[in-house]
């Protein structure tokens, strides 16, 4: 069913027979995907891969099986998904240049612990096949693929995923109530200790809620120039102004820091926004990107029903993503 | 080229012709009341009332008509028969004139009525005019249940309200709400081309 | 689909007189009283049919709303009148529909019809009250556009049943989490919001109304 576009696209005799009503579903703009010379995207894939082991181990560690179970059901739906797709085009499946599985692994840390097996695949099979396949398959995507996946079954199933989805122990809006199994995880109230926030003795999704192992992979990430170090610094800086007028120095004990510590910030930051297909390929575009994904989390963590905002923020600024290039084309050396 | 006859006119709406497919026409409506069957069959047969009455008369007065003033005539005669259409609704189908809240009054501003009332029922015969309208509401109903069985479906694991998955089936919340039907008409939207480029587009050349 | 097609394609010959003016005029003039007459016959026809589907949506809740009638008042036929009630507190005025319910001439208990905004949109809800206006004796949503699965839980059954035999005086409040307090009601998990806008609903009704209804209720007994 969802080659129904691709097909077009693959086979021009089609696509020719077919003109005059419409474009087919995959003609659609995108920024174009530019990858430095030397730099292929198995070896970013897989930079991403090793950053990510900090903050897989550190999930493992503290939700233990549950959480081995939830990555190897998406990373087995995501790579199925992946081939599946891929073949519906008549294209060998992609498996080896390691981006599925790069999806899978950020979807599977971004659902909370306790979430049902089915959420995780129909969460993989819509990042793979709504978010990236149906564009056009890698490069070609407009939206993050696993915030794409994430966002069809938060909003499908919040029932079954609020409970331990992204809460915000000490923000001022409500989070999700229900008693969840993980009693030995539970968050630790509202006035949740940095140092907890830092370590991720908190509740949340798996891999958001140590903010050191988050930090490890997402400055190795940055340092092998696997991830555009803009994005997360510029994300950091304007959530954390914001917190911080919004905060002061810390009104009832809930501080810019507890901001940046807790939720989804910081992973959100170094492996969801840092997505090379979806985010702007200027250095002033990555800031204003970064920039702009901050103040939206910001906006909807202090403003809206939500407890979390990093995903939406993510995926409204993806839609931004082809405008910001274009808004930041340098100008070429003797040019005006 | 040749007038299309009566049975052409209507054969056309259904599937070669259908607004919503192949003429991406009534979009709003489309999106707005598939969330579930009942919704989306009242919508069709309220349409189907004020197509075939707008048809009808439109194609009875044709002769009379004149390029500058045709589009006043259509936009009254239209809106009539859905006000008619709405307060019918109202006074038999409380429930579903409730649901469906301001779509049948948009009915009025659903290209597919004047776009008929243009094509066809301007240009030829009462009888040929109300197959067509026939076909072309027939076409849209179906577009209409197609989108709707896919979303209740899924959505609520009911069709017509009547549990027809286990009760065990988690709701794809998202397929009832607007995102849902973005998807579901993208997808379904594919598969027509899909089918269609798979025939060759034979009947298309 | 433009002019030059209609008038060269399949239009009959050009008739002067059709391309007239005056001719024109007279035709749209003609069909808008044609048609005026025609939805005037619709509206006198059916209006009275929707007048009372509108008043039934309503009143058709009722009895289910009042506290169940026990011996012989359970046979008798329920009688409702209703009327608008206006309310002026700290310089605010509202006007709640309040309809009273009668059993052999005996009161048998108020719904009174209040909205307030919701997590999406406004939320109409009627509150039934006994004769003294001091307990309340049932919920129903008129009306909600929450989210589905989750804020729309207000208008299923079981969340309504907590708010029976809560009493009007003091305010409810929202807990989180197996509330089973005098004057609390569970919320919805994940739908605090909408949990919450139904109670503040209904509490700035009863605030407003149960006074009045009370003492009305004093001065309909004998």
């Amino acid at each position: 069913m969802k080659t129904s576009g691709m097909k077009n696209k693959d086979n021009d005799k089609t696509a020719a027979a077919n003109a005059g009503f419409g474009p087919a579903l995959t003609e659609v703009a995108s920024s174009p995907h530019l990858v430095e010379s030397g730099r292929t995207t198995r070896r970013m894939m897989i930079d991403v891969l090793l950053a990510l082991v900090p903050v897989a181990g550190a999930a493992v560690y503290f939700f233990r099986w549950p959480a081995v179970r939830q990555m190897a059901i998406c990373l087995a739906a995501c790579l199925a998904a992946e081939a599946l797709f891929a073949l519906m085009r008549r294209h060998r499946p992609p498996l080896a240049d390691g981006s599925a599985a790069v999806t899978a692994l950020i979807l599977a840390l971004s659902l909370p612990v306790t979430a049902p097996w089915y959420t995780a695949v129909i969460g993989s099979v819509a990042a793979i096949g709504v978010g990236k396949a149906l564009f056009g398959g890698l490069g070609m995507n407009l939206f993050n693929p696993a915030m794409v996946g994430r966002a069809f079954v938060m909003i499908s199933f919040a029932g079954a995923l609020g409970a331990a989805g992204y809460q915000d122990p000490g923000s001022s809006i409500d989070v999700m109530t229900q008693a969840t199994p993980l009693t030995a995880f539970q968050q630790s109230g509202v006035s949740a200790g940095l140092a907890d926030l830092f370590l991720g003795r908190t509740n949340g999704s798996l891999g958001e809620t140590s903010a050191l192992a988050c930090l490890i992979g997402g400055l190795f990430l940055c340092i092998r120039r696997s991830a555009a170090w803009r994005i997360p610094a510029a994300m950091l800086a304007a959530a954390g102004i914001i917190a911080l007028l919004d905060t002061g120095l810390g009104v009832e004990g809930w501080t810019a820091a507890h901001h940046l510590f807790s939720g989804a910030m910081l992973f959100g930051a170094f492996f969801i926004a840092t997505d090379p297909v979806s985010s702007p390929l200027t250095p002033l575009g990555q800031i204003i990107y970064g920039a702009g994904i901050g103040a939206l989390v910001m906006v909807i963590r202090l403003f809206s029903g939500y407890p979390e905002g990093v995903m939406f923020a993510v995926l409204l600024m993806n839609a931004l993503t082809p405008l910001i290039n274009r808004w930041t084309i340098p100008t070429p050396f003797g040019g005006q | 080229m040749s007038t299309p006859s009566a049975a052409q006119r209507f054969v056309r709406g259904i599937l070669p012709e259908n607004p919503v497919y192949r003429q991406m026409l009534g979009l709003c409506a489309t999106l707005a009341v598939t969330n579930n069957l009942k919704s989306a069959v009242t919508m069709g047969a309220a349409v189907l009332f004020v197509l075939v009455c707008a048809n009808l008369m439109v194609s009875l007065i044709r002769h009379w008509l004149t390029p500058h003033l045709r589009i006043v005539i259509f936009t009254l005669t239209i809106a009539t028969f859905v006000t008619v259409a709405d307060r019918l609704l109202a006074a038999f189908l409380y429930p579903m004139s409730k649901a469906l809240g301001p779509y049948i009054p948009l009915i009025i501003v659903n290209c597919i009525i004047i776009c008929r009332c243009e094509v066809c029922a301007a240009k030829q015969g009462p009888l040929t005019a109300v197959a067509d309208a026939l076909g072309q509401s027939l076409g849209f109903a179906l577009a209409l249940v197609s989108l709707a069985a896919v979303r209740e479906i899924l959505g609520t694991g009911m069709w017509f309200g009547f549990r027809v998955l286990p009760a065990a089936w988690p709701d794809w919340v998202i397929m009832v709400l607007p995102p849902g039907a973005f998807l579901t008409f993208g997808l379904l939207l594919g598969l027509a081309n899909w089918i269609s480029a798979r025939r060759g587009g034979k009947e298309e050349a | 689909m433009n002019a030059a097609v209609m008038t060269t394609d399949t239009m009959p010959a050009k008739r002067p007189w059709r391309d007239n003016a005056l001719f024109q005029g007279w035709l749209v003039l003609l069909l808008a009283v044609v048609f005026g007459a025609l939805l005037a016959g619709v509206q006198t026809a059916l209006g009275p049919t929707i007048a009372a589907n509108k008043r039934n949506e309503t009143l058709s809740q009722v009895p289910a709303l009042l506290a169940p009638a026990s011996g012989a008042a359970a046979t008798a036929k329920l009688e409702i009148d209703t009327r608008m009630l206006p309310v002026s507190r700290g310089g605010r005025t509202a006007v709640y529909r309040v309809h009273r319910a009668r059993r052999d001439g005996q009161l048998a208990g108020w719904v009174v019809q209040t909205a307030g905004q919701g997590y999406a949109d406004r939320i109409e809800v009627l509150v039934g009250l006994s004769p003294e206006a001091d307990v309340i004796t049932g919920l129903f949503v008129l009306d909600q556009k929450e989210t589905p699965g989750l804020g729309a839980k207000i208008a299923t059954a079981p969340w309504r049943r907590q708010f029976v035999g809560k009493p009007a005086a003091a305010p409810l409040e929202v807990v989180k989490g197996g509330g089973a307090g005098a004057n609390q009601i569970d919320a919805i998990t994940g739908a605090t919001i909408s949990s919450r806008a139904v109670v503040a609903i209904v509490n700035r009704a009863l605030a407003d109304v149960s006074s009045q209804l009370a003492a009305d209720a004093g001065k309909a007994a004998p």
